[in-house]
């Protein structure tokens, strides 16, 4: 292809990249302002704040959540591509797909209240568990870390399903015949052929759900009660109440670098895991 | 429902009242559809103190007026003071109400106007501490005070002090005001009372240890009122404070909302006065904005709007009901004695951030 | 073709653990939507659950909010609700015009181009959305334009692109380039070529991308908080002023009939698009 053509096909969508570079651009040069509240001058000293215990804690929180939340998705949205990639009826199969994009499209406000419903101190979990007589205080699950990772994982699950789902479009019956039928059990077939197959899926849809979960903001404030700092609540509370503009930038850029570190390390080391076993 | 009343009670109340109503009502019978065809635009919250001004201020302005009044509810008041700061001087917003905090941050970036007080005539009528504020741009509001909230089914007597917040007891089964809120500070300002302080210099170290105590005890803080209201309704919750009755006018009226609210405690109660402003660049028609502005402080809008949210009236002829004159929730600007802790704006401005900061790694 | 994925006959552990994680992933996503759609038809005035009785009156109530002169109705939801329709079309027209030709030069070129493009497009998925709302305000409000509604579409347009650039090239990536050559060696210009039979090949890709980038744009809080104005403002800015103020079961049916216009819309496109290769 020649570099003109290229360049003609690549520019319309350059194009609508442009503003949303400037605004990261913008954030940036922020993240370096003498002034808290407005682009002016160079300092380091946003940067430098950042290392009190505020950011740091909440770095940590993030990361962790993020991560946690990550396994988790990728160990259900497995499962359930490989489900929807079989079933035959049409009707069924759009069925799943809704029920599997519903948490991204239902107000994020109102879920929590369905949440605060079957798993608050007195919903319907802990009425029941207590009426069996099985636990004598309530089981805090939400206003928590484990409240926060429950959301994390439901609201990015469909980020993960669907790329998934398209891998399994690579695999055809004969890969699983070749390996499967000669008397191996389904566990081997899975993790020998499954798997592998589908790698190029599982690695795009955890970097979406990691990137997305590590600037996570809703989630954490609504399930969390606020008790769980992560980055994008803190962010926020840079904006206001504290005005801190440039703080946030720099929290900001912070956050990213550290999140595009996370999916290049990822990245290659999957890469190198794949040459090893290939040469092994 | 209680708006119908109040107005039906006002209509057919006697002389003395008709007498205390002829000027503004004068004031206003010249005002007639007179603003007919202009637009205003007003920010203010997203909670229901929000909802009442549109019911209960924005409604009867444009009726009165002929003006149209379009209302954004979104947001707390940091929230739209980070909106406003972002746009600078190209307000799209005609007048804003806020807390107290809000209109000193903003009058310091100088984006606001300070209003004519010429063109408020029912400033008169308005208790003299609290007509205008930060430095002359913000017009008093309504009053906002914070006591406790507490589990009617839990409390067979409203608690009596802060310190109750402590009891083992209400392990798991309390809420404290979010650090982004005003009412976090007052409740550390609480926290200090408890330990002997006297309100005005605060010893943070000791407030803090004190506070450090509630970390694994809370079970939420109460960013999302309603939230709020909701767990007292499941009844998960049997405390939390410093926080406002405000909220829960609708609740503390229902007795199946197991929700109490007192100011009256051994440490007192706080209060704050809001304000509406109004930004240099407004878009807006100076009269139509004035007249509205005054209209906020109309006597009758003043009751109506005090029985709507339990905010404290600042007009002192604030025309109420009799069931919102008895209100406890309601605080008249004659019973901010010795008991109502009303910070100082300039400390508070001073210590915010890092008592924000050094709140939210305590408690979270 | 892909039923050796899940064995249909036998399978013990495997179809078992299989099944049972794939239904506690559909149990995560779905179980707030479910309370939250029985609750709204509850008869009482509060939201406790289980309901004691089930009606349509918040419906109907709900219902008379969108008459359009009735006594109840309400302006400011109707132009709300048109306000997020017309952006989250524009959105979808250009994301999807823009990405197509992009994923097809990075498919056909690979290398290095591609790998640095779908980093660059990956970037608005990272971003904390709350710092990039108020960059963008910020920006918006110094260049000094008559934005109108694209102070939400050219946003929310960098937010659905790595979206919509992955099913392209997820899509793109399975189509022979031997298919094209052919049409082009029977004398169709490249173009046409392009438009006629690569384009067709990509639908079940384009179609994921629309769908996701109609439920984000539709539903998109954060950054369109900071970048609305009076004028033109959408629906989840309306639902976050009703619910912050009020929560009963009519919320709770405003909320469900907009998941219900979402899938609506969702199938739409299906139908309209996908013809027989239903992605859905």
């Amino acid at each position: 292809m020649s570099k003109t053509k290229i360049l003609l096909l690549c520019f319309p969508a350059l194009l609508t990249i442009t503003p949303f570079l400037a605004a990261c651009f913008f954030i940036f040069r922020f993240s370096f302002s003498a002034n808290q509240g407005a682009i002016e001058g160079f300092s380091f000293t946003p940067y430098l704040e950042l290392a009190d215990p505020f950011f740091i804690r909440s770095l940590l929180t993030t990361f962790k959540l993020a991560s946690f939340s990550t396994v988790i998705v990728i160990v259900l949205a497995i499962p359930l591509a490989l489900v929807m990639a079989t079933v035959q009826k049409p009707w069924l199969r759009r069925l799943l797909s809704v029920a599997i994009l519903m948490p991204m499209i239902l107000n994020l406000l109102i879920q929590s209240y369905g949440w605060i419903i079957l798993l608050g101190p007195t919903g319907v979990l802990n009425t029941s568990l207590r009426e069996l007589g099985l636990i004598s205080r309530p089981i805090m699950l939400l206003f928590n870390e484990s409240g926060v990772l429950l959301g994390l994982v439901q609201t990015a699950l469909p980020l993960a399903v669907f790329p998934i789902l398209t891998a399994t479009r690579n695999i055809s019956e004969e890969h699983i015949e070749a390996a499967c039928v000669n008397g191996a059990s389904h566990w081997r077939c899975f993790f020998d052929i499954t798997l592998p197959l589908l790698k190029p899926g599982i690695i795009s849809g955890a970097s979406i759900v990691f990137a997305y979960n590590a600037s996570a903001f809703a989630i954490p404030l609504l399930l969390g009660g606020r008790r769980v700092q992560m980055l994008g609540v803190a962010i926020r509370d840079y904006i206001s109440p504290l005005f801190n503009w440039s703080g946030a930038a720099a929290a900001g850029m912070v956050l990213i670098a550290l999140t595009i570190g996370v999916l290049a390390l990822a990245n290659y080391l999957t890469q190198r895991w794949t040459v090893t076993e290939y040469q092994s | 429902m209680s708006n119908k009343f109040t107005r039906r009670h006002i209509i057919k109340s006697g002389t003395a009242l008709a007498a205390a109503m002829a000027m503004p009502s004068l004031v206003f019978a010249s005002q007639d559809k007179k603003f007919h065809g202009k637009t205003i635009r007003l920010l203010t919250w997203s909670d229901n103190t929000g909802k009442a001004i549109v019911d209960h201020i924005a409604k009867p302005f444009e009726e009165l007026t002929g003006a149209k009044v379009i209302v954004d509810r979104t947001g707390s008041t940091s929230e739209m003071v980070a909106k406003l700061r972002a746009v600078g001087d190209k307000a799209q917003y005609d007048i804003i109400t806020l807390a107290g905090v809000g209109a000193v941050e903003l009058a310091k970036d100088g984006v606001l106007a300070k209003p004519d007080l010429n063109k408020l005539p029912n400033l008169e009528q308005v208790d003299p501490r609290f007509r205008t504020g930060a430095d002359g741009h913000g017009i008093g509001y309504l009053l906002w005070t914070g006591g406790l909230i507490y589990n009617t089914k839990t409390f067979a007597e409203p608690p009596r002090s802060y310190g109750q917040l402590w009891e083992k007891q209400h392990d798991g089964r309390l809420f404290l005001p979010p650090s982004t809120w005003t009412d976090a500070l007052d409740t550390i300002v609480a926290t200090d009372k408890l330990l002997g302080g006297n309100g005005a210099a605060v010893n943070v170290d000791q407030a803090f240890s004190k506070l450090a105590e509630l970390q694994s005890r809370i079970l939420t803080f109460g960013e999302n009122p309603t939230q709020i209201a909701e767990l007292f309704r499941a009844d998960a919750l049997d405390i939390g404070g410093v926080y406002a009755p405000a909220f829960y006018a609708k609740e503390l009226a229902d007795p199946n909302s197991n929700m109490g609210a007192t100011y009256d405690l051994d440490e007192g109660f706080f209060a704050d006065l809001m304000y509406t402003i109004m930004p240099k660049s407004k878009p807006g028609e100076d009269d139509v904005v004035h007249a509205f502005m005054n209209f906020t402080l109309d006597a009758k809008v003043q009751g109506i709007m005090a029985e709507a949210v339990l905010n404290g009236p600042i007009n002192q002829q604030a025309k109420m009901s009799d069931a919102a004159k008895a209100s406890p929730f309601i605080v008249k600007p004659e019973q901010l004695g010795s008991t109502a802790i009303v910070h100082d704006k300039n400390y508070i401005a001073d210590v915010r951030e890092d008592w924000i900061k050094r709140y939210t790694q305590t408690l979270s | 073709m892909r039923v050796g994925i899940i064995p249909q006959q036998s399978g013990g552990s495997y179809k078992f653990t299989i099944y049972l994680l794939a239904s506690l992933g559909l149990l995560i996503a779905t179980l707030p939507v479910i309370i939250i759609a029985l609750m709204s038809f509850s008869a009482a005035e509060t939201t406790s659950f289980p309901p004691q009785a089930y009606s349509l009156r918040w419906y109907i109530k709900m219902f008379e909010l969108f008459q359009p002169n009735g006594e109840n109705s309400d302006a400011s939801l109707q132009i709300a609700l048109l306000t997020s329709l017309k952006v989250a079309a524009l959105v979808m027209l250009i994301a999807s015009v823009v990405c197509v030709p992009l994923a097809y030069v990075l498919v056909r070129s690979g290398g290095r181009l591609k790998n640095g493009m779908e980093l660059l497009f990956t970037l608005p998925l990272v971003f904390p959305l709350v710092i990039l709302g108020i960059a963008f305000l910020l920006i918006a409000e110094s260049l000094d334009l008559e934005l109108g509604i694209w102070r939400l579409v050219i946003p929310h347009v960098a937010l659905v692109l790595p979206f919509v650039l992955r099913n392209c090239v997820g899509a793109m990536s399975s189509i022979d380039i031997e298919l094209e050559q052919a049409a082009i060696s029977l004398g169709a210009s490249p173009l046409r070529a392009g438009v006629d039979i690569v384009v067709p090949l990509m639908k079940p890709g384009i179609i994921a991308g629309l769908v996701f980038a109609l439920i984000i744009s539709f539903n998109e809080f954060t950054i369109t908080y900071f970048m609305y104005t009076v004028d033109v403002t959408t629906l989840p800015i309306w639902m976050y002023s009703r619910t912050v103020s009020s929560l009963d079961p009519s919320t709770l049916a405003i909320s469900f009939v907009i998941v219900l216009i979402d899938l609506a819309l969702i199938l739409l496109i299906d139908k309209l698009l996908a013809g027989r290769n239903s992605l859905l």
